[in-house]
């Protein structure tokens, strides 16, 4: 089964996400938001890493996961795996920080960490029914 | 499934755990700036202004024996400097007391972006939500003339200051509002205003002095409290 479109749609998808919210956090506008934390959560520490906003490190990965399918081989569908699994991971520790420290839930990070998994999910299934030599 | 493909599975993970706890350690929620948890400072200064009294541009009881006229311009680095460093000591130690009480100035000297968040503080003035809207301003100050001062910008101010953006914008050209505007102005140009943060400390019976201090919090609280005896 050829998982790559469904990964590349997937990675669309989250990057969407994430350049909304990079564009929210230079254009210095609050985000739409229904859950009435996003504000919070996108101006808090956890919002940066090392000075750079994850939402811009978040598309940054979504793009590399796309350009992961459009490579056939496991070597691609390796990196891919790797890279949705950093990001389900690092997704968990932001949705600890929303829950505890923050105390306040965004809908983009929950949107965000819907599509992450099904990301990781597809990549790792991916990685492991890919054609390749053994 | 091949034995090598669970191999790599595991490799995946086991990277995967590797470069996530990196980023952990190395970053997210670990810098320096201000955040909206804990003691931040932003955190501090939003409970700093409950229960102060504020009535349109005076933060502090009205009875307060002394008066610190503070003139700001939104787009001012110092004067968020200020606002981030000393305003929080100087609500505790000299305001909450009942010592001492601030009035807001606003003055446009950095350029036509100023106005449009200087009338938007001002119409928070009518909400008794000033001086929270201006540090909510500061917390999102963009640079110099870069047009970081948006509706958008305002709403969003308003909001974590408790106050009403969409009344704030709606009276942000009021005739109320540019009679304030201009009187600041007046004031500012009646002091021969040098720039923006400038203090005036007044004490009963006496003439308002110009205060020159530091903009951290005990250089500046040393300075107030020596202006004030």
């Amino acid at each position: 089964m050829n998982l790559r479109p469904a990964i590349a749609a997937a990675a669309v998808a989250g990057g969407g996400i994430a350049a909304y919210l990079t564009y929210v956090h230079y254009a210095h506008v609050a985000p739409v938001c229904t859950t009435g934390g996003c504000e919070k959560v996108q101006t808090s520490s956890y919002a940066e890493l090392g000075g750079v906003p994850v939402a811009l490190l978040g598309l940054l990965a979504y793009v590399a996961v796309l350009a992961t399918t459009a490579v056939r081989g496991v070597a691609a569908a390796f990196a891919g795996a790797v890279l949705g699994l950093v990001g389900v991971a690092f997704s968990g520790y932001l949705l600890w920080a929303q829950l505890d420290p923050i105390g306040a839930i965004c809908q983009w990070c929950l949107g965000n960490d819907v599509v992450i998994s099904v990301v990781a999910v597809l990549c790792v299934g991916r990685m492991l029914t890919e054609p390749g030599p053994e | 499934m091949h034995r090598n493909r669970l191999l790599l599975l595991a490799a995946a993970v086991a990277a995967a755990v590797i470069v996530v706890v990196v980023l952990i350690a190395v970053g997210a929620g670990k810098d320096s700036k201000q955040t909206v948890t804990g003691s931040s400072p932003r955190s501090t200064h939003a409970q700093l202004f409950n229960g102060v009294a504020q009535h349109g541009a005076t933060l502090g009881s009205p009875a307060a024996p002394a008066t610190l006229t503070v003139f700001e311009d939104p787009q001012c680095p110092f004067c968020r400097e200020w606002n981030e460093n000393a305003l929080a000591s100087v609500i505790v130690d000299f305001v909450r007391p009942g010592k001492l009480k601030l009035v807001y100035r606003g003055v446009n000297i950095i350029g036509p972006n100023s106005e449009q968040g200087l009338r938007a503080i001002y119409a928070a003035a009518q909400q008794n939500r000033l001086w929270n809207v201006v540090e909510a301003l500061y917390d999102r100050q963009g640079a110099e003339n870069s047009g970081w001062i948006t509706n958008s910008v305002i709403r969003a101010a308003a909001a974590a200051a408790g106050a009403n953006g969409d009344a704030i914008l709606a009276a942000s050209s009021s005739p109320s509002v540019t009679a304030q505007l201009r009187a600041a102005a007046r004031e500012a140009s009646a002091i021969g205003l040098p720039g923006t943060p400038t203090f005036i400390v007044q004490r009963p019976l006496s003439k308002p002095q110009r205060l020159n201090a530091p903009l951290d919090a005990s250089g500046f609280e040393s300075a107030l409290a020596a202006a004030l005896r």
